[in-house]
């Protein structure tokens, strides 16, 4: 099953570039850098579900105490401070050439830092306690904790007057995009999901070879 | 609005680097734990 999604990631992948740099049409007012959403985007779509997983994972270890939503919650939050990551560096790289800085402390990114180091700390936490008991239920509230934070960089842009742009894909009302550059968009986001569930699927493997080594 | 393809390159030359990073990891660290346990395996 796992090899089956890692095939299933690769060619999603391989469509997406082929959606996002083939088939995508030119942004009129961007030119070509507008390129960098079919990456950033699916990015932090699949951080919101990595860290909605470790809520579910959490919130499920404390009412059962099974150690698989253990597993669960601590595979997905490492995963989402992956894509976080790469949401948050695509972005810089984005916001350079459009914005003419690379970082400005506007109210969503300031919330989507806060995310990836409440989400380090997380693994922090992980990592420094042993008895497994113990890590899991107090990861279990830190994982709890922080995803009040996802509402708040979502809709951030709504809040707060920030100088990124309101949501498009999540926001109230039709989309606006157009429809070729939505497809090339959906593509991506569906190849991010795949390789999202693979490396899921992957790291909760290793963590249970950890739990009995 | 210039073509901008270096930020571009950029953006998806870093994302392609961390991911296919991770994935080496998770595949290291599964063989690692893999042949860890191998020994433990086999009978005594």
């Amino acid at each position: 099953m796992t090899r089956v999604l890692g095939w299933l990631a690769a060619l999603g992948l391989l469509a997406g570039l082929a959606a996002g740099f083939g088939y995508a049409p030119r942004e009129v007012v961007q030119g070509n850098v507008q390129r960098i959403m079919y990456l950033h985007v699916p990015s932090v779509l699949t951080a919101y579900l990595a860290f909605g997983l470790v809520l579910l994972g959490s919130i499920a270890y404390l009412a059962t105490r099974r150690p698989g939503w253990d597993r669960l919650a601590g595979s997905a939050g490492e995963i989402g401070v992956l894509f976080t990551g790469l949401t948050i560096v695509s972005g810089s790289i984005w916001g350079k050439p459009t914005w003419g800085t690379w970082w400005t402390w506007d109210a969503r990114l300031t919330s989507t830092a806060v995310l990836f180091f409440i989400y380090v700390g997380y693994l922090m936490l992980r990592s420094l306690i042993e008895d497994p008991d113990t890590r899991a239920r107090y990861a279990a509230v830190v994982g709890i904790l922080g995803a009040v934070n996802i509402p708040i960089v979502h809709f951030s842009v709504k809040w707060w007057r920030a100088l990124h742009q309101p949501s498009t894909l999540l926001g109230p009302g039709p989309s606006p995009i157009d429809p070729a550059i939505g497809l090339a968009l959906f593509v991506n986001w569906i190849a991010f999901t795949l390789l999202f569930a693979y490396f899921l699927s992957r790291r909760m493997e290793i963590a249970r070879l950890e739990e009995q080594t | 609005m210039p073509a901008n393809w270096s930020y571009v390159i950029a953006a998806y030359g870093i994302a392609a680097v961390a991911l296919l990073g991770y994935w080496r990891r998770l595949a290291s660290r599964r063989r690692a734990l893999t042949a860890r346990r191998a020994p433990n395996a086999r009978p005594t």
